[in-house]
């Protein structure tokens, strides 16, 4: 099912772009949630949108890399010009963009994690003054977990359109509309839930409605409930990249 | 069972008069098929059909009795393969390449390897990016074939190779066929398929044209005798001697006749007694007589064969 050889050359070549996705989440993240002058922007800001932006750039490029850029190019004739089947290929490269995804979020949340232990940030800080007390370990990892699922939705998206399609052209087109109307969506939403009249109907056109945040910082289980619809929505556009990707002709 | 490739009745139309039409024929066991045709004239996309990248939109193609688009996996566990077109991945330099490829291919044979990439003169330190055409061609000859397999699909195989590369692959090919692999060669490079090939399949817009023997097409060719006498008598006692006339010029005194092999001593016994001012040979070669299936019938219907 895993091809070792084919997951190490994924990995070697997108690790410029991941590296410096993850870094840069990471940092803005430990800046957000200890320098004073930002800290109370770090949901509004960081959580809510650097969390979605910066996977979502990184999984449109990448999910293209992995499938479609490749049958364009032509190198795809060597992958299966061994006894790799086309499923262990896509099954391949769907584990690499999941588990990279995880593993961006793994560090991001640890060094949250850090920052958070050393120098605890309060609600009143995040200017919730309906609730009392820090902001807890368990509610980062929550937090996190909720938006990982949304951001592997969006790649099982851009994974659909780079197995669909044999040119870069159209998966990189579509999944970037995909992936761009729903971050646009998701903070003019969040500007409609910060009181600006009309936006909040924004949050209709978007996955990123799935990731809720709030409802973590008020401990109830929405969130929860919430992250059925993007496990939902990875599972059947995994599949469909993987059917069509194994079934279709390839121009190499 | 002694067809390791068979091809029948593969057809793939792509609109316009694109793509293959009808086309069969079979490789056997330790045999070079050439696959001679011009640009375009879907001999790639034949190759993709046996590759397993295309599915036939009808007929059949299969490798070792196994269907090349269900049994892609397992077929290619005895395949080595060389795309038409050099597309290697990016972002790895020649040995990382060769190393993915033997992983890929679950098989390591370092000693093989390293014949290869001194007999092709491949250094491998050179990312594949700044490679040379001819040099990313090199590098996937030698990942096509350091897996040893039994069967090779190499799809014009020496395009973007310098004149002495060329002859190094011929020779290296020559070998293969003397450990009994099994070869479909596409080539629009008369030469080499003459120079490897035991038959040779001839394809013209998407249609196969002709499946003739090579050693059969060798001694089929004739020459073209032309002899300048130095009197009428002997012109005409010369072309009265039975050997079949291609040409005559009473003006120059001068007649041609075609000659088979087996006929050479009739024409020397018939020239002998008489008085020659000049003489010339012309050989017909295979390209001649490939030239004459590329140029015949054309969609403009003209002759041009001279
Ligand atoms: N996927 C495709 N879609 C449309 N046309 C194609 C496709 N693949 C090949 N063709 C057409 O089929 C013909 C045969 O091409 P090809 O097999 O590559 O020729 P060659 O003998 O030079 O290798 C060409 O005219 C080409 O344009
Ligand atoms: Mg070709």
């Amino acid at each position: 099912m895993l091809s070792l050889p084919l997951l190490k050359q994924s990995i070697k070549s997108n690790a410029v772009m991941w590296g410096s996705m993850t870094g840069v989440m990471t940092l803005l993240c430990i800046q957000f949630s200890s320098l004073d002058m930002t800290r109370s922007l770090l949901f509004t800001i960081f959580y809510g949108m650097m969390t979605t932006i910066l996977p979502g750039i990184y999984v449109l490029v990448t999910a293209n890399k992995l499938l479609a850029s490749q049958v364009d190019r032509g190198s795809m004739a060597y992958v299966l010009s061994t006894p790799i089947k086309r499923s262990t290929v896509t099954f391949t490269q769907a584990f690499y963009l999941v588990n990279s995804l995880v593993l961006m979020f793994a560090i991001q949340t640890g060094a949250h994690l850090i920052v958070n232990n050393i120098s605890p940030i309060s609600f009143a800080t995040l200017g919730l003054n309906m609730l009392k007390g820090d902001l807890t370990s368990k509610m980062i990892i929550q937090v996190n977990l909720s938006a990982l699922m949304v951001c592997i939705a969006l790649a099982a998206v851009c994974f659909m359109f780079s197995g669909v399609f044999s040119s870069s052209k159209y998966a990189v087109g579509l999944s970037g509309a995909f992936t761009g109307v729903s971050i646009l969506a998701n903070m003019l939403a969040m500007f409609g839930s910060l009181g600006v009249e009309g936006l909040d109907k924004f949050k209709y056109l978007t996955i990123c409605t799935f990731y809720d945040y709030q409802s973590v910082l008020f401990s109830d289980s929405d969130w929860m409930v919430k992250m059925i619809f993007p496990i939902a929505i990875a599972v059947i556009a995994f599949g469909i990249g993987e059917i069509v990707f194994s079934k279709k002709d390839l121009p190499l | 069972m002694n067809d390791i490739i068979k091809v029948s009745n593969l057809t793939h139309d792509y609109g316009h008069g694109r793509g293959v039409f009808d086309v069969s024929f079979t490789v056997k066991k330790g045999e070079t098929l050439g696959f001679l045709g011009p640009n375009g004239a879907g001999k790639s996309t034949t190759m993709r059909h046996l590759m397993g990248f295309s599915s036939p939109q009808s007929g059949n193609v299969s490798i070792n009795g196994l269907d090349c688009r269900k049994s892609t996996g397992r077929i290619m566990e005895k395949v080595g393969y060389l795309p038409g077109e050099v597309a290697l991945p990016d972002g790895l330099n020649g040995r990382e390449f060769i190393k993915m490829m033997q992983g890929m291919h679950k098989t390591k044979n370092d000693e093989r390897t390293a014949y290869l990439l001194k007999k092709f003169r491949l250094d491998t330190d050179v990312p594949v990016r700044k490679m040379s055409i001819g040099e990313k061609r090199k590098l996937a000859v030698v990942t096509a074939f350091m897996s040893d397999p039994d069967i090779l699909l190499l799809d014009e195989p020496t395009s973007g190779l310098d004149p002495l590369m060329q002859e190094v692959f011929i020779d290296f090919i020559k070998e293969e066929k003397q450990r009994g692999k099994t070869i479909l060669l596409s080539s629009h490079i008369f030469s080499e398929v003459e120079a490897l090939c035991d038959r040779i399949a001839i394809i013209k817009d998407g249609r196969l044209v002709s499946t003739v023997d090579a050693q059969e097409v060798r001694h089929g060719l004739h020459n073209i005798m032309t002899v300048e006498f130095k009197d009428k008598d002997d012109l005409l006692q010369f072309c009265n001697s039975g050997l079949e006339l291609s040409g005559r010029d009473d003006k120059h005194l001068r007649c041609s006749v075609k000659v088979y092999d087996e006929d050479i001593n009739a024409f020397i016994s018939a020239v002998k007694c008489l008085k020659i001012k000049g003489f010339s040979e012309h050989s017909v070669t295979l390209e001649e007589y490939f030239m004459h299936f590329y140029k015949k019938d054309r969609a403009t219907g003209g002759v041009c064969y001279a």
